[in-house]
């Protein structure tokens, strides 16, 4: 049973994230008013706002909304595995793997569905290939996450050889990709990754139990009944899973990964892992960064991984530097 | 008394070996990054203009685009590969690379700035990226004195990583700003030695030099400290002067090979790191051995870059992360980290 502390968590980030949802719908470059924007939600608007609201702005910011959730889950679940709270996707590279794949499957293939599979199958590259570097200790200690930067470097690399190989046309489709923007999210890969985040979702509640174990020792985890290994490959799999889909939705935001799982795990109640309000966070900071990229500098779109950047580096550079005697990796 | 001067005979003799490999492996991957390039003049005809014949086009091509390309990638990788060592012998940290650590990003974030405002000469140019690159070195340093940080490798270069994406993301901005600064930056910040003008070449050559001698002041000191701040201080060092000398130094190296290529990431971690082993744990042996190593390095890379590719031209900063970032994985993989 979800106890108070994190009941209030998670319907106050609900609240927030209503209100980025209805702040994003109603401010660009035609303003609508909050009391339009619900009336064009219920369907009964003028067609001009109605096709703003519905046409124009629903479809970006479930776009947003979803992949948030999508990687700020995957971020959570990452680290609870690797038992470091740096250890997030973006760190580790899955993120520019799953950008060099999906940019590869535009540049390439062009079928509208090969984005999602070809990010996924990036992101499980770069996972096992930073695993099988990693060596004996899994995904806890640090090589892992140096390993996972030289793989995000390699991938990064390998995505700018890429689009400077072929047409002009071709690189500037791939090219949001590269810096993380909704701009280009196709219908598919948003349906695509609903349902992968609605099925990653249920399986993390089943398995919720074993995952809050996973933050004790080894020992006491097993001695909980937890089957370790299963439980670590099957949360491993699913952060991928995650991962990829919402990069080919979004491409490689980062730092979302990092800072929901952050904020959510200030909020709730400790000893559990928070996955709910992480992901409620993840969706509220991509709506919110999304208008932030939209509004701030309009006509001018300023993509949202951009943003993300922005704001987040100063945080996590602060995490990093602060003197603490917790090690961190 | 010369600082840079080998101890004793016998450590001359051990270096002296892969100091002239190193100078004759130089000295062919010059050769060939006269003779081959991305266009259609054939190795043999750039060979009868080595020769002192050949067509007036193949002589145009080789004088005109890949002499001077030549050129400035020695210089680029020398400058590179000596602020690698330093900053690593200095920091204790084998992972510290002026790419990783944000030092060249904290010097390209510089000059997108100074293309912005409508910098264009040379001079100014490097003279911007030379002020980046101490900006960043300064920031490197405040890092590493904060507590612990100095003895956690990983912590230090992951937050040098943050710190690149957020100038870089800083530099997107200010292209998204502006369409011609843009357009100049782009060309720019993919890291590449072709088409660079020789006048960039000369308004960096003086704090090259400046740097070559701080080098030389500094080698002495710098091995002292490899013993430990105390011991350093008691053969009589100063090792907070000497620490602001390597830093000036770093600054001026980075800004410069900047200001010439672009921002190139890994090339100061794989020079010293291939030097090292050679070399052994002697900084200044190791800095002996970065002069021919590094210019060969970012010239084979070049050569890479033009032939992979033909006829278009990767850039040479996507050839460097790609031999670079193993070389990261295996000094990880290697277990243990090197002790500096």
């Amino acid at each position: 049973m979800p106890d108070k502390r994190t009941t209030l968590a998670n319907s106050s980030l609900l609240v927030l994230l209503l209100l980025a949802v209805i702040t994003s719908l109603s401010m660009g470059t035609v303003q609508v008013p909050p009391p339009d924007v619900l009336q064009a939600l219920m369907g009964n608007a003028d067609p001009m706002t109605a096709f703003v609201v519905n046409e124009l702005r629903l479809s970006r910011v479930v776009a947003g909304l979803l992949s948030g959730a999508a990687l700020a889950m995957a971020g959570c679940l990452m680290q609870t595995l690797a038992r470091n709270r740096l250890a997030t996707p973006g760190i580790i590279g899955i993120d520019n793997a799953a950008t060099a794949f999906a940019v590869a499957s535009v540049v390439g293939v062009g079928l509208s569905l090969a984005p999602s599979a070809m990010a996924l199958a990036g992101a499980a590259c770069a996972t096992a290939i930073a695993f099988g570097l990693a060596g004996a200790n899994g995904t806890r200690g640090y090589r892992f996450i140096v390993a996972g930067i030289g793989i995000g470097a390699i991938a990064g690399a390998v995505t700018q050889v890429m689009l400077s190989r072929v047409a002009i046309d071709a690189a500037n489709a791939a090219y949001p990709w590269t810096v993380g923007s909704l701009n280009a999210r196709s219908g598919n890969s948003v349906l695509v990754l609903a349902i992968g985040l609605a099925a990653g979702y249920a399986i993390l509640m089943l398995i919720s139990r074993a995952l809050n174990t996973l933050q004790f020792s080894d020992a006491v985890a097993i001695a909980l009944g937890t089957r370790l290994k299963a439980t670590r490959i099957l949360g491993l799999a699913l952060s991928v899973l995650l991962t990829g889909l919402a990069v080919s939705v979004c491409g490689p935001v980062g730092l979302i990964a990092l800072l929901a799982p952050e904020l959510a795990r200030t909020i709730c109640r400790p000893g559990k892992v928070p996955l709910t309000a992480s992901a409620l966070a993840g969706a509220t900071f991509m709506v919110a960064a999304d208008l932030l990229g939209r509004t701030l500098f309009s006509p001018l779109e300023i993509p949202v991984g951009i943003i993300t950047a922005i704001v987040g580096s100063p945080y996590l550079l602060w995490i990093l530097l602060k003197p603490s005697r917790r090690s961190l990796t | 008394m010369n600082a840079l001067s080998p101890t004793s005979a016998v450590a001359s003799r051990a270096l002296s070996l892969p100091l002239i490999a190193a100078g004759l492996l130089l000295f062919l991957i010059i050769i060939a990054s006269l003779l081959y390039g991305a266009g259609p003049i054939s190795a043999s005809e750039a060979f009868m203009v080595l020769a002192g014949s050949g067509s007036e086009e193949a002589r145009f091509v080789v004088s005109e685009l890949r002499l001077p390309r030549t050129i400035i990638g020695l210089v680029t990788g020398l400058a590179l590969g000596l602020a690698g060592a330093l900053l690593q012998s200095m920091t204790r940290n084998p992972l510290a690379e002026p790419g990783l650590l944000g030092v060249s990003a904290g010097s390209g974030f510089a000059v997108a700035l100074a293309i912005l405002f409508g910098a264009s000469t040379a001079t100014l140019t490097s003279f911007v990226a030379q002020l980046g690159a101490l900006a960043g070195c300064a920031l490197v340093i405040a890092a590493t004195r904060v507590q612990g940080l100095g003895n956690d490798p990983v912590r230090l270069i992951l937050a040098g990583a943050t710190l690149t994406g957020l100038l870089l993301a800083l530099t997107s901005m200010l292209m998204l700003m502006d369409q011609r600064a843009a357009d100049e930056i782009r060309f720019w910040i993919t890291g590449s030695i072709a088409g660079k003008p020789l006048s960039m070449l000369q308004a960096t050559l003086p704090s090259i030099l400046a740097a070559l001698i701080l080098i030389v002041i500094v080698a002495r000191p710098l091995a002292a400290m490899a013993l430990g701040e105390k011991a350093a201080v008691g053969l009589g060092h100063h090792p907070g002067r000497i620490r602001f000398l390597i830093v000036l130094t770093v600054a001026l190296l980075v800004g410069s090979a900047t200001a010439l290529a672009g921002p190139l990431i890994f090339v100061g971690l794989v020079v010293p790191f291939i030097a090292r082993a050679f070399a052994g744990p002697d900084i200044r042996k190791t800095l002996w051995l970065c002069v021919p190593v590094g210019p060969a390095v970012v010239l084979a890379a070049d050569v890479v870059s033009r032939l992979i590719a033909a006829p278009a031209e990767l850039p040479l900063g996507v050839v460097t992360a790609l031999i670079g970032a193993p070389v990261l994985l295996a000094i990880v993989r290697a277990g243990r980290m090197p002790s500096l």
